[in-house]
């Protein structure tokens, strides 16, 4: 998801510097009130964690493979402010050492991964936390909250490429949502997985993360789901209307197929029929998507936590 | 497998290394931005400054066939953006446009980290008052990156090594146990740095 | 004579309430060179830190003396100016992205001179590698820019943790000529019993967080039943050269 140099325009690379400039100074002031000295060495060891943590790949389907954000897992496991600051500066090091990454698009990539990925992605996973306690509930939150976050960046990275006019939004969203929908539940599966490792080893680093919180009504939390989904959609709608897209014409010259190959194996099926509205159609696909991947992280959650050994209530 | 190539060459010596890094970091932004702003078809522009580019390469004497591994490494994350442009009306400028902005980009980035030492940067960096937390927190991450990736590697290498079974699951919880075992191992060894650091009196 | 190091029944737990140290007392005087050895887990590093002041939170009075000055907060900034530390991983020593700036943190934070750095660097052999990162250097290397680091503070006293564990036999060696130049007051805490005996003439024995010996090296690593008792073995060059 690093953008290169050359894919954003001004005003796009300016915009999204300056939000990204915002959440990382907030995140700043906030470290410097909170932190306590002695975990100053973590931050930096923290975003060495990551950098190392992302290196690694995990097979998606097909014979590609993904790997780490790590925004959702940082955020967890440092706090999010903490996570935001450890996450930049990986970008940053990326940038300047490895050249992986463009420099006008840095204040994108930092909002993409950095800022959006991180925090949105804390919020969500707190949202569950609220609501499913104990282990399995650990489980659920990281791995939907990874799986929502790195969605949801894919979506923000379309947009700027859409609105610096390099790719036209109705081919940058589908294609983006459509890869990240499935990398995203990779994501989310090794989050969820890291986070339950660390808690056996060593809870107390996830300390705060396995505090049993006030459960709430079962039936809150479904709905909570859903909303989230129906966030997702109606995130996506408004953003549907400004480009209108050259998809027509496209398919007219190249063929439906050769768009419809562009767009990874399961999920593209949903792309086919509406060729025409792929914008719509992604955005369905993005909610059953969502519901699916809820339905995934409860389901990873039995697996790992068996019956007897689990504490989560829903009461 | 030593990771330390990857910024080895940045301490080379030549006509390039040994002008300052605020200088050449200058310079790169320079380029970069003038080329992003510029038209998709200014392709005069584009052929000077690959030309110039490559002058420079030249002058900082690095082996051309590491320049081009890093180039090759670095290509398809631009060729696989700028493809998805080809599928639109138009399409062809716009992705002979932005590949040669996002080659050329890559190239001049590729040059500042293997002139520059990574730590004149930060110093560069200390000078413009960028936040102090940054700094230091980019400082360390420079640090201990290669110690690791180096444990990564071992941790891997060891996994794999004790895996008999092929099993997707299998290998999935596995990964996350060296990423595990690698948080574990750092926030230890980040009390050890705290411990050092007090020790020569850290204020 | 006030002792350069003193310490009076020091006990510790750890966090998990383990006991870590259980009253150990002992002198050093100035100038002497004394070697600290016993199995792992003995508690080497524990007593280690406490010299410098690592681990302030837990003490109640002061136990720790270091030129006659107890270990307290308030003293901290003077006591690690003092003692000079060096830790058993290199690593986690060399915390900064280039040599230089390593070696000078500990002048820069006590406020001293710059120049400092040039000669500490100079004193260990490495002149000239002020711009170097850490990650290119060989682990001796590594070790002696520690070194370094410690001995631009000025220190009075120097206590090493395990200083030739994972070194070459060159870099071991070379360690040990640059460690019998220097003239402080040294405590060395190290598995290597030959490194021991050829730069320290009395030892400490810890084992089970107690101080159970206290002499001279040659004798005691020579009494084979205290050696076996707490997990030690006679080095071979005592072997060779016995005296007999």
């Amino acid at each position: 998801m690093h953008i290169p140099d050359g894919f954003l325009d001004a005003k796009t690379a300016i915009t999204s510097a300056v939000i990204a400039g915002g959440g990382v100074g907030v995140a700043l002031s906030q470290v410097r009130r909170h932190l306590v000295r002695r975990k100053v060495p973590l931050l930096g060891l923290a975003a060495a964690f990551i950098f190392a943590a992302q290196m690694l790949n995990f097979p998606v389907m097909g014979g590609t493979s993904g790997h780490l954000i790590g925004g959702v897992l940082a955020a967890v496991l440092l706090g999010p402010s903490a996570a935001v600051i450890a996450l930049t500066c990986v970008l940053v090091v990326q940038c300047f050492l490895f050249a992986d990454g463009g420099v006008t698009a840095l204040g994108a990539n930092v909002l993409n991964m950095a800022v959006i990925h991180p925090v949105i992605g804390y919020g969500i996973y707190r949202l569950i936390r609220h609501r499913l306690t104990g282990q399995r509930g650990m489980i659920v939150a990281a791995a939907f909250a990874s799986w929502c976050a790195t969605v949801l960046a894919a979506m923000v990275c379309a947009g700027e490429l859409a609105f610096s006019g390099t790719i036209s939004w109705g081919l940058a969203f589908p294609a983006m949502t459509n890869v990240h929908l499935l990398i995203g539940l990779g994501e989310g599966l090794i989050t969820a997985l890291v986070i339950t490792a660390i808690a056996r080893v060593r809870p107390e680093l996830v300390a705060e993360s396995l505090q049993p919180t006030i459960a709430r009504r079962s039936g809150e939390f479904v709905g909570l789901g859903l909303l989230v989904a129906l966030g997702l959609v109606i995130f996506v709608a408004p953003f549907a209307c400004p480009w209108p897209d050259g998809l027509e014409k496209v398919a007219e010259r190249f063929g439906v197929k050769s768009v419809a190959t562009m767009l990874p194996a399961p999920l593209a099926d949903y792309q086919v029929p509406g060729l025409k509205s792929a914008v719509a159609t992604t955005a369905i696909a993005g909610a059953i998507g969502t519901i699916m991947a809820l339905g995934l992280a409860l389901l990873l959650a039995r697996i790992l936590v068996p019956k007897q050994t689990d504490e989560t209530r829903f009461s | 497998m030593k990771h330390d190539f990857l910024d080895r060459y940045s301490r080379r010596d030549s006509l390039i290394h040994r002008q300052s890094a605020g200088l050449k970091l200058t310079g790169a932004l320079v380029v970069v931005l003038v080329t992003v702003i510029m038209p998709r078809t200014a392709w005069t522009f584009f052929g000077v400054t690959g030309l110039i580019l490559v002058g420079l390469a030249g002058l900082s004497r690095l082996p051309a066939l590491f320049l081009l591994r890093r180039m090759l490494t670095l290509e398809p994350v631009v060729l696989g953006v700028a493809i998805l442009s080809l599928l639109q009306p138009g399409g062809g400028v716009i992705f002979a446009g932005i590949l040669a902005k996002g080659t050329l980009c890559l190239f001049t980035m590729i040059l500042l980290a293997n002139t520059t030492p990574f730590a004149a940067l930060l110093a560069v960096l200390r000078r413009l008052r960028c936040p102090a937390i940054l700094v230091t927190t980019l400082a360390l991450m420079y640090r201990y990156l290669f110690v690791l990736v180096e444990e990564t590697e071992r941790m891997n290498r060891a996994r794999r090594s004790r895996t008999f079974r092929r099993q997707r699951w299998w290998e999935w919880k596995t990964l996350a146990g060296v990423i595990g075992q690698l948080f574990v191992r750092s926030t230890e060894r980040a009390e050890r740095i705290y411990s050092a650091m007090c020790a020569r009196g850290w204020k | 004579m006030t002792p350069a190091l003193e310490v009076r029944d020091l006990s510790f737990r750890y966090p998990d309430g383990r006991e870590a140290l259980a009253g150990v007392s002992f002198t050093v005087n100035p100038g002497e060179c004394v070697g600290l050895i016993g199995p792992n887990g003995a508690g080497k590093s524990t007593l280690l830190l406490h010299l410098n002041g690592i681990l302030p939170e837990q003490i109640q009075a002061p136990v720790v003396f270091v030129a006659g000055m107890p270990v307290t907060e308030e003293n901290l900034p003077t006591i690690r100016r003092q003692v000079g530390l060096l830790f058993q991983d290199a690593d986690d020593q060399l915390f900064c992205p280039t040599v230089f700036e390593d070696v000078a943190f500990g002048p820069q934070q006590f406020g001293l001179d710059e120049a400092k750095v040039r000669e500490a660097l100079a004193k260990v052999g490495l002149a000239g590698y002020e711009q170097r990162s850490p990650q290119h250097l060989s682990r001796g290397e590594k070790r002696r820019v520690c070194l370094a680091g410690v001995l631009a503070c000025n220190p009075q006293v120097l206590v090493l943790d395990e200083p030739t564990a994972d070194l070459d036999p060159r870099g071991r060696r070379e360690l040990k000529d640059l460690l019998r130049q220097i003239p402080a007051t040294k405590l060395i805490a190290s598995h290597d019993l030959e490194l021991v005996v050829e730069l320290c003439p009395r030892s400490l024995v810890l084992d089970g967080g107690k101080i159970v010996a206290d002499g001279a090296t040659r004798a005691l690593l020579d009494d084979s039943a205290l050696m076996l008792r707490h997990g030690l073995e006679r080095p071979h060059i005592l072997q060779h050269h016995h005296p007999h």
